[in-house]
């Protein structure tokens, strides 16, 4: 092959790639639609119409002691506060899925898919649970997130609950707890150790001289001498946003996979 | 050189074909090359800011524009869509109107329609940068970027269809078919994407399953058959050989088109959409290194016994990169979506390591190679420095490698510390520390070997090459026979017909 003369060289390679096969051209995209179309059509087009209008879930009586409708409880200013989320970037660190035990780990993590608690008998009850359709309601797009290199956020309003009663906290309230972490993550606590080093978030905060007593919105921990530090409408959706997101309210029994769940006497 | 050019008048026909395609594209194709790498420029200089920033989150905190969550999506989205696809326009132009041999009758349009392009690239960033970003991954230009961007697609690549559909029936080339199939699936993937992410009123959840499906369709479905139909060009042209084999060419195509199409959905293992899809996703992942390996060892052996080729031609050398990329791509596809691994790559590094992987490792590596081809033909000058190419190649070969396994290495640490529920969550956020740093340093050399691109290309767009007849080669050597070919005497052709 090596010896021939590349004009010889040339007619070869033009026969040997010529289609032997007479595939017309209509035939070849008819092909390519089918190879295209067919997954598109099972995995697109089917599931995304049987998704749009989910079955609403009850609550039954023989398993949760009552006979209603289940409707999700959030509230706060979600579709602002998601966009916001977005906008900035939040889910390529941040994920938001408590994922099913066979795909993950996330339903052992202490307090991130629920919590452990004491029952009315006090007997110590696991509260987590995975994610369901109904946890990203009222949002138009599902933040599942890309990396993780911050925790999960789908319990943070729960979170922040309890770290609000750490000894070593600055903040006063969770909406504090979350501007001191969008400020400057290193800030919420009084030790130096900042692991979590979320990248301080400036432009969300607006800063103005001190007059008198000063706003009852400046975040506090962040005023200095004659100044104080108000949080833009941008970082209250956010804020507001976060907070909605908690895994603490009761599903139905159909619609809990927990290990723990219990039926209603 | 060889007895083409002084026997037969045919032989003179068709170089002058040949010559006149090359005349006709040489404003759009070297504003796509131009252009994207100006964008890659941008889209690396941004993927440093933001790698610095995933180790040092106090690097640039004064500027708002560059935070982390903002840098790192117009980082993404350039590497994609103002690089990615550009050089893809310009490729799939070129190739096209070269391999169903016309002239190419529409360019002011397809420029007019790549000023278009190059506009909703850049009010997309600045949207991004600006905090106007949609917040969905690799769709985040705002909602009113995309139809821009689908109408200037419409207009660049219609003429290049409508030219094979005219010439089909005579010879038909394996490039051909990956070219042809890349233009047909981009619009639907990208049609469908958007649609149903923006348009359509759905669950939110199954929006982020088609958004994940998304990437990956754009990866497989449009990338990478560009980037094949290029490679499996410019093999045979170059060493004057046939390919090796045609049922495994065929083979491999119809591997990547029946399984590439179920990719991507992986992302919600575990997620509330029905189960199969997701495994599904994982599936058809691991099974890419089908066409990989088709592919693989069809173009290896075929460039068999040809090392004084591969030595000497850049394009050649690129290629070949390329395609070890893409058998890269199959086994890390393979390796990153097994049960067990998924559920720690599923949320890492990891998978930005993959992007990495297919975008620049495999994709830009076989563009490169036909950029390093087409200028010359195309501006009827030769490359000025063999040392620029040289650095070139190097920087970017071992920069995209470090990014690469350091992204997969620490993502896949990252993600066993995740995974191990019982130990303290500050494990896994600091496990990547060193990888990122890494990272970091790796994105600094792809820089400098992108800046000797974008600068040598520029000079080749000033008409600022060499004048001369014999393509730049990397070995200093002289060669009997071109290593691009004897469709280079249509330079010697020139002065005839101007």
């Amino acid at each position: 092959m090596k010896s021939l003369p590349m004009a010889q060289t040339m007619r070869q390679r033009n026969s040997n790639l010529q289609k032997p096969e007479s595939m017309t051209f209509k035939s070849f995209i008819v092909a390519l639609g089918l190879s295209f179309g067919i997954p598109w059509f099972l995995i697109i087009l089917v599931p995304f119409g049987k998704m749009r209008n989910l079955e609403p879930v009850y609550f039954e009586t023989e398993n949760d002691g009552k006979d209603e409708i289940y409707v999700p409880r959030r509230s706060g200013l979600i579709t602002t506060g998601s966009s916001v989320y977005g906008a900035n970037g939040c889910y390529i660190c941040h994920t938001q899925l408590i994922r099913a035990g066979y795909a993950g780990s996330e339903l052992g993590r202490a307090d991130w898919a629920g919590f452990q608690i004491k029952d009315e008998n006090g007997v110590s009850v696991n509260t987590a649970r995975e994610t369901t359709p109904f946890d990203y309601g009222d949002e138009p797009f599902a933040h599942i997130g890309l990396m993780r290199i911050g925790p999960d956020l789908t319990n943070v309003a729960g979170r922040i609950e309890k770290y609000l009663k750490e000894p070593l906290t600055k903040a006063k309230s969770p909406e504090s707890w979350l501007y001191l972490h969008l400020f400057n993550s290193s800030l919420k606590t009084k030790t130096l150790n900042n692991s979590f080093a979320c990248p301080p978030q400036p432009h969300f905060f607006k800063e103005r001289p001190l007059y008198g007593q000063g706003s009852p919105n400046a975040v506090p921990g962040l005023s200095q001498e004659g100044k104080e530090v108000l949080p833009t409408p941008e970082a209250k959706a956010l804020v507001s946003y976060l907070l909605s997101l908690r895994k603490d309210d009761a599903v139905p029994y159909s619609l809990n996979y927990s290990r723990d769940k219990k039926k209603a006497d | 050189m060889t007895s083409e050019s002084s026997t037969g008048t045919p032989d003179q026909n068709d170089l002058k074909l040949r010559a006149s395609i090359d005349r006709s594209l040489r404003h759009p194709v070297m504003f796509f090359f131009a252009s994207g790498a100006a964008w890659l420029a941008v889209a690396i200089i941004l993927g440093f800011i933001a790698s610095y920033k995933s180790h040092d989150s106090d690097f640039l905190s004064g500027i708002e524009f560059l935070n982390y969550g903002r840098a790192y999506p117009a980082h993404i989205n350039l590497l994609f869509y103002g690089w990615g696809c550009q050089a893809a326009f310009g490729l799939i132009v070129w190739l096209l109107a070269r391999l169903s041999r016309s002239e190419c009758r529409s360019t002011g349009i397809i420029l007019t329609a790549g000023h278009l392009w190059n506009f909703g690239i850049m009010a997309g960033t600045l949207s991004i940068l600006a905090g106007r970003g949609s917040g969905k991954p690799l769709m985040e230009f705002p909602p009113a970027i995309w139809p821009v961007l689908l109408l200037s697609y419409v207009f660049i690549t219609v003429w290049s269809f409508i030219q094979v559909r005219c010439s089909y029936g005579g010879k038909t080339y394996v490039g051909q078919w990956y070219l042809l199939a890349a233009v047909f699936w981009f619009p639907w993937v990208y049609l469908t994407g958007h649609l149903f992410v923006f348009v359509f009123n759905g669950h939110p959840v199954m929006a982020a399953g088609i958004n994940a499906w998304y990437k990956y369709a754009l990866i497989l479905l449009f990338f990478t058959p560009v980037a094949l139909g290029t490679a499996y060009y410019l093999v045979p042209k170059i060493t004057g050989r046939p390919i090796y084999s045609y049922s495994l060419a065929l083979y491999g195509f119809w591997a990547l088109a029946v399984i590439g199409p179920w990719a991507g959905m992986q992302k919600l293992a575990g997620a509330p959409l029905p189960q199969f899809m997701p495994y599904v996703g994982a599936t058809a992942t691991t099974l890419i290194l089908i066409p990989g390996i088709a592919v693989g060892v069809n173009l290896l052996m075929t460039l068999r016994g040809h090392q004084a080729h591969i030595v000497a031609s850049p394009s050649l050398r690129f290629t070949i990169a390329g395609i070890v990329g893409f058998l890269l791509l199959g086994l890390t596809g393979m390796a990153l979506n097994t049960p067990a691994t998924l559920k720690m790559t599923q949320f890492a590094l990891t998978g930005y390591g993959f992007e990495v992987l297919a975008v620049c490792g495999f994709f830009s590596m076989c563009a490169f190679g036909g950029i390093y081809f087409i200028v010359p033909r195309i501006t009827r000058r030769e490359w000025l420095s063999r040392r620029f190419i040289g650095w070139h190649f190097w920087l970017t070969t071992y920069g995209i490698l470090t990014v690469v396994v350091c992204s997969i290495m620490g993502g896949l640490f990252q993600g066993a510390a995740q995974e191990a529920y019982r130990s303290s969550w500050s494990d896994a956020a600091s496990l990547s520390y060193a990888y990122n740093v890494g990272t970091t340093v790796a994105w600094g050399l792809i820089a400098l070997g992108s800046f000797f691109f974008l600068v040598h290309l520029l000079l080749m767009w000033a008409r600022l090459g060499k004048r001369s007849q014999h393509p730049t080669l990397l070995d200093g050597g002289h060669h009997e026979e071109s290593p691009h070919g004897p469709d280079h005497e249509a330079e010697e052709l020139q002065p005839a017909e101007a």
